[in-house]
C-alpha cells in the first residue's frame, strides 16, 4: 500500500507549523492594532450630533473665548457643556430661523436638554480633574487639538491610557504658560519663536501669577516690556541656564528667560508651576479609585 | 459557618454541616434535624432532636482542654460550663470574642482554618459547580472580546438654564438637621448636583460637633429606599393629594368642632407642628391627638425632660441603667460621648471612671471600668440603695437580698461619689422605671452635682410632653366605643408597633375613615382607607430642636423623589390659610425669635444651621438637698424571667428596617447582623438547656413570639433582652428579618417584663459576623501559637498582643507600657527582603485609633458606607463570611463570661508600608502609592484573592457575586461619584478615602500650597461622636496624627511581622477603683 503522504508532506506540514506561529502573531498584531484604531478609540470621527456645531465658526470665526461656553474648566473636574441658554444668549438675535438650529429652539422652548454625544469619553472607572491641568499649565489645545480648526468636533488623540502616561511621566513637554492655555495656536518656543519667562518673587503665589511670560522680548527691540527692561538682567546672561539653575537664582531681580526650547520651558515651569514628579503622576490613585 | 453542629462532635456532622451550610434558609429544619439525630452516636438524641450538650460535657475535664491539644483535634466540644471553668484558672490577661472560640469548638476550628468561612461549599455541590464551569466558560470568551468592544456611545444632557450657584463636578454642603426623637441631629448635607449623597454631622454645632450616628447616616439610603410609597392612594386606587386634602378639609369643616378627628402622630419633635396643632386645637377644641412613639412612650423623655450632662466635668459617671454611649437612642448621645471620651485621651492629665449597672448587655457597660450586671427589676431598688448610701433623704429602700459582690460593689460606688461630689454625674436609664431618674436627680442633687455637671435647658426637645401610653389607651377606648370618625395617622405604624394588650387591629376597623401618612406602603397603610407619601427630612422644610435645646431648622436637599407631603400640611389644612406651605409655616413660627432684619436672620440661621438664642441652660430645677418622695418597685424574685425590650441600635423602633447598611451592620457586642435574637447570658443557656440558635418562643401577657437565642457575655441571669423593630411584613430588605417583639410588648410593661421562655422545636440560623476574619496560624510561625490560634484569641493575649492596656497606676509607673513586655515589637527597619522605599519625600498617610474612647457604636462603618459606595450582600452572604464592610469594630473581650470587658477595635486596612498582600498580587491589582496608601487598582484585579490570604490583618473583602445594584434608578442618585462602584470578581478594601486625599491635593496644588493638617478628613473619623480617628501626614512633625503617633502608648498591631502599618492605635488605660480592683469580678 502505498504511503498516504508522500514526502513532500514534510515540507507542507513545516510550513503549515511556520504558517500557524505567523497567524497567531498575525492575529495578536492585528487585535493589538485593533484596539488602537480610531474604530475603537473613536479618535478623529466626528460623531452624529444632533447639531452641526462648528467650533471653527465660533472660535475662529467669532473669537468666542473657551470659557464662554465650558465654564467650569477652571474650577471643576468637569468643564462644562453649555446649557442650551448659552445658545440662545446670541440666537435669540441671530439666525433666529436657520434650520440648523431648529434642535436649539425646541430645546429651549420644550425644557428638554439637546442631546449631545460625547465626544470625550473615558471610562468610568478614570477620574479625570480638568482644573487642574488647566491650572498647571496644560492648554487644551494639548489634549483636545486645535478645537479651532474643526468644523465638526472630534477626539484629536485616542484619550487610551498610554496616551495619558506619555504626559505623566514627563510632563515638561507640554507644559505651557497659564496665560497661553485657551491660546488654540501657541506653538512651542523655538529658535524662531523664542519665549521669555520670569518667576514671580512671591513664594506663595498662586501658580497662574507665579511665572510672566512673553514671546515679545522683554529686553527693549520694542514689544510690552520695553519699558520695564532696564530693571532687568540682560536675558543674555540666563541663555543656557537650566530650569533649576533659574529657579535657584535669587527673586529679588525678576529676571526673564528666554526659551528656544520646549522641554527646558517645561524644566523651567515644572520647577515654578510646583508640578509634582512622574512617580507622583503615574501612580495609580490619581486616576483610579 | 454552621453553628447548628455544636455539641455533636462526629465526622459526619461535620460534613454535613459543610455541605448543607445554614446558609440556605434561616429555617431550614429538615436537614439539620435529621444530621443531629444520624450524628449522635454517644448520646441519645434529645426529645427536642438535638444532642444534648451538656450530657457529653459533664465528664469532660476542662483542664485537659489547657493543656492538652489532642482534646481539642479529636473535635471534642466544650460547654459553657467547661468554658467558664477554663476561664477561672487563666490568670492575668485572656481575650476571647465569642463563645466558639473560647470553647474552640470544631466549627470554629474549621472556620479559621478557611480564608472565607464556608466559602468552599459551592465547590461540593456538584450542580452549582456546573453552574460556574458555565459562567467561567463564558466569561472566558468574552474575557477575550471584553478589551477590544467599543465603549456605546454616551450622551450629554445639559441643562436648559444652569442654575446659577451650580459648578458640576463640585459637591455643595448645606446645613440641615435630622429630626429624631431624641433629639434633633444637626447635619451638614453633601449634594452632589443638587442630589445629597452625604448626611454628617454640622462641625460648627456646638451639640454635636460634625459627629453623627448610625441612624442618621442610614437615613440617607433611607431617603432613596426603593420600596418608599409613591403614589396617594384611596381604597388601594391611585389619587391626587388635591382629592385627598379636599375630602380632609370639608369633613373637618363639617364637624364645627372637631368632634371624631383624632390624629395619632409619632412624637412631634417639631416647634413649628407644634404651634400648628395648637392652632387647630383652638380652631377645632374637640379634635384629639394622641403621640405614640414605640420607643420612646413611657420613658421620662416624653413627658419633656431635658436634663443635660456635662461629663467634661465629671470624674466619676454612674449609668444607672442608660446606654448614652452606645446609641443615639439615649438623648444626648453625641455630646455625651464626646465629653466622655475627651477626659480619656489624655490620661495624664487625669481621666474619668464609669461605673455602668445595667440590665442588658451594651457598649456602655463594656467601656465601663466597673460593670455591674442587674436584672431590670433590680435597677430601681440598686438606685435607691445607692441614693441611701450618698446620703439622699426620704428614700425607702425596698429591702432585697443582694449578693456580696453586689454590695461590694454599692459601697465602693457611694465611696467613690462621695469622694467626688460635685464632680460626678449620675446618668438613668431611660427605659427604665421613672423612679430611676427622679432618684438619680435625687443622688446628683445630694452631690451638689446641679449646675456643675448637670444642667437643665429651657427647651425640651420634645415640645409637645404627653402620657403617650395612656393617650393611646384612651384612643382604643374611643375607637371601641366608635367615637373616632376620622383617624390620621402621621408617621406611625401602630398596626405593627402598638402595644400587644391594646389589641389596636381590632380598634383600627372601628374607625369610619383611616389616613396614613408614611413613607413607606406598610402594615399600617395596608388596612388604611387613604395613604398619602410622607417626604423625607430630606425633602421637605421642617424645624426641630438638639437634645440641647437649639433650633435648626430642616431644609429640604431635593425635591420630593415622590410628591410626598409631611404632617405640616395636613394640619396646616385644618388652619386659616390651608394652602401655607411649610416653609412658610416655619418661618412664621421663627419670625418673633429671630432678632433684627428677618431675612438676614433666617438666611444666617439656613446657612449656619441653627437659629442663634434659641435656649439657655440652667442648672435643674430642684430644691439643693430636697428629699426624695416617690415609689420604689421591689424587685421581682430572683428566679423569675425578665423579658427587656430595647430598640434596636440599628433599626431603632423598626422604622429603618429596610435600610440594607443598619441591617447589615453588625450589632455592637454581638455582632448580630439581619436578625434580632433573645440575648441570654452563658448561665441561663446551659440552665435552660439551650443552645445558641435554638428557637425559643417568648411569652408575656397574652402575647407570644418566636425567636432565636444567642448569647450576649455579660448579659444579667435570668433575662432576656429583645430589640424591636424587626419582624416586618413589607421591605424588600426588612420582610422576613427577626422576629416581631411588638407582639410580646404591653401597655403595662413596655421596656420589661415578667414572662416566660420555651424551648420550641427547631434552629434559626442567624448571622453572626464575629467569627469571620479569623486567621489560622500555623506553629512554627515565629515559634508562636500552638497550631489552633485564631487572630483574636491567642494573640491578642501573648505577646503580639493585639489588645494593649494598663491601668491608670500602671501606666503611670511606666508610660511606656504598651511596648514593654511584648517581646515581638516592630523589628528593624533594615530587617525586610525587600527593599526599603523611602516615603520621607512628601506627604506620608497615617491614621490614628484612639482605642480608649472607642465606644463601638458604629458610625464610622455606615458612614463608610454611604461614602465608598459599598454593597450590601444579604443574610446568607454575610453568613458565609462575605460582608462588604471595609470597616469593622472588633471586641475582644476579656475575663469571666458573666462579666467580661471588652475592648474595642476598629480595624480597617492598615496600609502597611511593606504590605503583603501586594507581594502577591500577580497582576499588580494592588499597588503602593508614593505617599503610602495601599491602593486598589479595581480595574486590573481578576480575582485570585491572594491578596486577602495573605492579608495578616483580614481587612480584604470580595465581590463574590455581583453585589452592587446597577439597577434600582434610585440607588443611582445615592452613589458618591468619586468612587468606583465595584462589580463581580473584584477585591476591595479600605482606602483611607483616597477620593478625599486626592481632592485636597488638587485643591492644594491650585492654590501652590501644602496640604494643611486637618484639611482631610475620613468618612469614619468625620461620624465619630467620640473622635477616636485622626488621620493626616505622618511626615509633617506638627501634624496631630504624627504627635499621636509619638505617643509613648501608641502601637502597631501585629507589627513583629514587618508590616510596618500605617495605622497606629493608643493603647487603652483604664481608671479602675482600688476597691474593686479585682475586675471584672470572678464568678462563682
Amino acid at each position: 500500500m502505498a504511503q498516504i503522504f508522500d514526502r513532500s508532506s514534510n515540507a507542507l506540514a513545516r510550513m503549515g507549523l511556520v504558517l500557524t506561529g505567523l497567524i497567531i502573531i498575525a492575529a495578536g498584531v492585528t487585535l493589538d492594532e485593533l484596539q488602537r484604531s480610531p474604530w475603537v478609540t473613536r479618535q478623529g470621527q466626528r460623531a452624529d450630533q444632533p447639531i452641526p456645531f462648528s467650533h471653527e465658526h465660533h472660535v475662529q470665526g467669532l473669537g468666542l473665548q473657551c470659557q464662554y461656553c465650558h465654564t467650569t474648566v477652571e474650577t471643576s473636574s468637569y468643564a462644562g457643556i453649555p446649557p442650551t441658554r448659552t445658545c440662545m444668549n446670541c440666537h435669540a438675535e441671530i439666525w433666529t430661523n436657520a434650520q440648523l438650529l431648529e434642535p436649539v429652539r425646541q430645546s429651549w422652548y420644550t425644557g428638554e436638554s439637546i442631546p449631545w454625544i460625547r465626544v470625550h469619553d473615558l471610562p468610568d472607572f478614570v477620574f479625570f480633574n480638568h482644573s487642574i491641568h488647566v491650572n498647571k499649565g496644560i492648554g487644551c489645545a494639548s489634549c483636545h487639538g486645535r478645537v479651532d480648526e474643526m468644523p465638526l468636533m472630534y477626539a484629536q488623540n485616542t484619550l487610551q491610557m498610554e496616551w495619558c502616561l506619555d504626559c505623566h511621566r514627563n510632563p515638561a513637554k507640554n507644559l505651557r504658560p497659564t496665560s497661553e492655555i485657551y491660546n488654540m495656536a501657541w506653538e512651542s518656543p523655538s529658535e524662531d519663536h523664542p519665549v521669555w519667562c520670569a518667576a514671580n518673587d512671591k513664594a506663595d503665589a498662586p501658580t497662574a501669577q507665579s511665572v510672566n511670560c512673553t514671546t515679545q522680548d522683554p529686553s527693549g527691540q520694542g514689544g510690552a516690556g520695553s519699558e520695564m527692561a532696564s530693571l532687568r538682567m540682560p536675558p543674555a546672561a540666563a541663555t543656557g541656564l537650566t530650569g533649576e539653575v533659574a529657579a535657584a537664582m535669587p527673586p529679588a531681580s525678576p529676571s526673564y528667560v528666554k526659551f528656544a526650547d520646549q522641554m527646558d520651558l517645561g524644566h523651567f515651569l515644572e520647577v515654578h508651576y510646583k508640578i509634582r514628579t512622574p512617580k507622583d503622576l503615574t501612580s495609580c490613585e490619581v486616576c483610579h479609585r | 459557618m454552621s453553628r447548628e453542629m455544636r455539641g455533636n462532635g462526629s465526622e459526619t456532622a461535620m460534613r454535613l454541616a459543610q455541605e448543607h451550610p445554614s446558609g440556605a434558609k434561616a429555617r431550614e429544619l429538615p436537614t439539620a434535624e435529621s444530621a443531629r439525630a444520624d450524628s449522635c452516636p454517644d448520646t441519645k438524641p434529645a426529645s427536642d432532636g438535638s444532642c444534648s450538650p451538656s450530657l457529653q460535657k459533664q465528664d469532660l475535664h476542662p483542664a485537659a482542654f489547657a493543656q492538652d491539644d489532642s482534646a481539642v483535634l479529636k473535635n471534642e466540644p466544650m460547654t459553657l460550663e467547661a468554658v467558664r471553668k477554663e476561664l477561672k484558672g487563666v490568670k492575668g490577661k485572656r481575650y476571647w470574642r465569642s463563645l466558639d472560640e473560647l470553647a474552640n469548638t470544631p466549627e470554629f476550628q474549621a472556620a479559621v482554618e478557611r480564608e472565607f468561612p464556608s466559602a468552599a461549599q459551592e465547590w461540593i455541590d456538584p450542580v452549582s459547580r456546573r453552574g460556574f464551569l458555565k459562567l467561567m466558560g463564558a466569561s472566558m470568551a468574552l474575557a477575550g472580546l471584553a478589551g477590544c468592544t467599543k465603549m456605546p456611545d454616551e450622551p450629554i444632557y445639559p441643562y436648559i438654564k444652569a442654575p446659577e450657584d451650580l459648578i458640576l463636578g463640585k459637591p455643595m454642603y448645606f446645613a440641615t438637621a435630622h429630626p429624631f426623637t431624641t433629639g434633633a441631629v444637626p447635619l451638614l448635607v453633601k449634594s452632589d448636583e443638587f442630589r445629597p449623597i452625604k448626611v454628617d454631622g454640622n462641625p460648627e454645632h456646638a451639640y454635636n460637633n460634625g459627629s453623627s450616628d448610625p441612624y442618621t447616616q442610614g437615613t440617607l439610603l433611607d431617603l432613596y429606599d426603593p420600596d418608599r410609597a409613591k403614589h396617594v392612594t384611596y381604597r388601594g386606587e391611585s389619587r391626587e393629594w388635591a382629592e385627598f386634602a379636599e375630602a380632609f378639609q370639608n369633613k373637618v369643616a363639617s364637624t364645627k368642632d372637631g368632634t371624631g378627628v383624632y390624629f395619632l402622630s409619632a412624637a412631634i419633635t417639631s416647634p413649628t407642628l407644634a404651634r400648628q396643632w395648637s392652632e387647630a386645637q383652638k380652631a377645632y377644641p374637640k379634635a384629639k391627638l394622641v403621640q405614640y412613639e414605640p420607643a420612646l412612650a413611657g420613658t421620662f423623655l416624653e413627658k419633656g425632660v431635658n436634663v443635660q450632662y456635662d461629663l467634661s466635668q465629671a470624674d466619676v459617671i454612674v449609668s444607672l441603667d442608660a446606654e448614652f454611649l452606645s446609641s443615639a437612642s439615649y438623648p444626648g448621645f453625641h455630646k455625651l460621648v464626646r465629653d466622655y471620651a475627651a477626659r480619656r485621651k489624655q490620661p495624664e492629665n487625669g481621666m474619668n471612671r464609669l461605673y455602668t449597672v445595667e440590665s442588658s448587655t451594651t457598649t456602655t457597660g463594656m467601656k465601663a471600668e466597673h460593670r455591674l450586671g442587674l436584672r431590670a427589676s433590680e435597677i430601681p431598688a440598686f438606685a435607691a440603695a445607692l441614693a441611701q448610701a450618698v446620703g439622699v433623704g426620704g428614700v425607702n429602700a425596698p429591702a432585697y437580698a443582694w449578693t456580696p459582690e453586689q454590695q461590694k460593689f454599692l459601697a465602693a460606688l457611694a465611696a467613690d461619689l462621695k469622694a467626688s461630689a460635685g464632680k460626678s454625674a449620675v446618668i438613668p436609664g431611660l427605659y427604665q422605671h421613672e423612679s430611676v431618674a427622679a432618684l438619680a436627680m435625687a443622688i446628683n442633687n445630694a452631690l451638689g452635682n446641679l449646675g456643675k455637671t448637670v444642667f437643665s435647658s429651657s427647651e425640651p426637645a420634645i415640645p409637645v410632653p404627653s402620657d403617650q401610653l395612656g393617650d393611646f389607651k384612651s384612643l382604643v377606648a374611643d375607637l371601641n366605643a366608635g367615637k373616632v370618625d376620622w383617624l390620621v395617622i402621621l408617621n406611625a405604624n401602630p398596626i405593627y408597633d402598638a402595644p400587644a394588650d391594646l389589641n389596636f387591629a381590632d380598634a383600627f376597623n372601628k374607625a369610619n375613615i383611616v389616613v396614613h401618612l408614611g413613607s413607606h406602603y406598610d402594615e399600617t397603610s395596608q388596612q388604611s382607607h387613604w395613604h398619602i407619601p410622607a417626604a423625607h427630612y430630606l425633602e421637605s422644610w421642617s424645624d426641630a430642636r438638639a437634645y440641647d435645646g437649639t433650633v435648626s431648622v430642616v431644609q429640604p436637599m431635593i425635591d420630593p423623589l415622590y410628591g410626598g407631603h409631611t404632617a405640616h400640611h395636613i394640619l396646616q389644612a385644618l388652619l386659616s390659610e390651608p394652602m401655607l406651605s411649610p416653609y412658610d409655616a416655619v418661618r412664621e413660627t421663627w419670625k418673633s425669635t429671630i432678632k433684627g432684619d428677618f431675612e438676614a436672620g433666617w438666611r444666617k440661621a439656613l446657612h449656619d444651621g441653627w437659629i442663634a438664642d434659641t435656649v439657655a441652660a440652667g442648672p435643674p430645677k430642684g430644691s439643693a438637698g430636697g428629699a426624695f418622695n416617690g415609689a420604689i418597685p421591689t424587685p421581682t424574685p430572683k428566679d423569675s424571667v425578665e423579658i427587656i425590650f430595647r430598640p434596636d441600635p440599628n433599626v431603632y423602633d423598626g422604622r429603618w428596617a429596610n435600610v440594607g447598611w443598619l441591617q447589615e451592620l453588625p450589632k455592637p457586642v454581638v455582632s448580630l447582623s439581619w436578625d434580632n435574637a433573645a440575648l441570654v447570658s452563658g448561665a441561663t443557656l446551659s440552665q435552660w438547656n439551650l443552645e445558641e440558635e435554638d428557637i425559643v418562643e417568648i411569652t408575656v401577657g397574652n402575647g407570644r413570639v418566636k425567636a432565636p437565642v444567642i448569647v450576649a457575655p455579660g448579659h444579667p441571669d435570668n433575662s432576656v433582652t429583645v430589640y424591636l423593630g424587626y419582624g416586618r411584613e413589607v421591605g424588600r430588605v426588612a420582610g422576613g428579618a427577626g422576629f416581631n417583639s411588638y407582639l410580646v410588648r404591653n401597655t403595662w410593661a413596655p421596656f420589661y417584663a415578667t414572662g416566660a421562655v420555651r424551648k420550641v422545636e427547631g434552629k434559626w440560623g442567624v448571622a453572626v459576623t464575629k467569627s469571620h476574619y479569623q486567621d489560622k496560624r500555623p506553629p512554627s510561625l515565629l515559634g508562636q501559637g500552638q497550631g489552633d490560634n485564631s487572630l483574636e484569641g491567642d494573640e491578642a493575649l501573648g505577646p503580639r498582643a493585639i489588645v494593649r492596656y494598663a491601668t491608670l497606676d500602671e501606666f503611670k509607673a511606666n508610660p511606656n507600657f504598651a511596648h514593654e513586655g511584648y517581646t515581638k515589637d516592630t523589628p528593624p527597619y533594615d530587617d525586610s527582603l525587600f527593599p526599603n522605599w523611602p516615603y520621607n519625600e512628601a506627604n506620608a498617610w497615617a491614621m490614628s485609633i484612639d482605642m480608649n474612647s472607642c465606644t463601638g457604636c458604629n458610625a464610622c462603618i455606615v458612614s463608610c458606607y454611604a461614602e465608598n459606595n459599598i454593597a450590601v450582600v444579604g443574610k446568607q452572604q454575610v453568613r458565609i463570611g462575605r460582608c462588604m464592610q471595609w470597616l469593622r469594630i472588633d471586641a475582644y473581650f476579656e475575663g469571666d463570661l458573666a462579666a467580661p470587658r471588652a475592648h474595642f477595635q476598629p480595624m480597617a486596612c492598615q496600609h502597611c508600608e511593606n504590605a503583603p498582600c501586594e507581594q502577591v498580587c500577580p497582576v499588580g491589582a494592588t499597588i503602593h502609592t508614593p505617599e503610602g496608601l495601599n491602593m486598589m487598582i479595581y480595574n486590573r484585579c481578576v480575582g485570585t484573592r491572594y491578596c486577602s490570604n495573605n492579608c495578616p490583618y483580614k481587612v480584604r473583602r470580595f465581590n463574590f457575586l455581583l453585589y452592587s445594584d446597577y439597577e434600582t434608578e434610585s440607588l443611582k442618585l445615592m452613589r458618591n461619584p468619586d468612587v468606583s462602584v465595584r462589580s463581580r470578581g473584584v477585591m476591595e478594601k479600605c482606602s483611607y478615602c483616597v477620593q478625599r486625599i486626592q481632592e485636597a491635593k488638587i485643591r492644594a496644588d491650585q492654590e501652590n500650597r501644602t496640604i494643611r493638617d486637618g484639611e482631610i478628613v475620613t468618612a469614619c473619623q468625620q461620624a465619630c461622636p467620640a473622635k477616636v480617628i485622626t488621620f493626616g501626614n505622618m511626615n509633617d512633625k506638627d501634624s496631630r496624627v504624627s504627635k499621636l503617633r509619638a505617643q509613648q502608648r501608641s502601637y502597631q498591631v501585629i507589627a513583629d511581622i514587618n508590616t510596618r502599618p500605617r495605622t497606629t492605635y493608643v493603647a487603652e488605660v483604664l481608671n479602675p477603683n482600688q476597691e474593686l480592683e479585682q475586675t471584672p469580678v470572678e464568678h462563682a
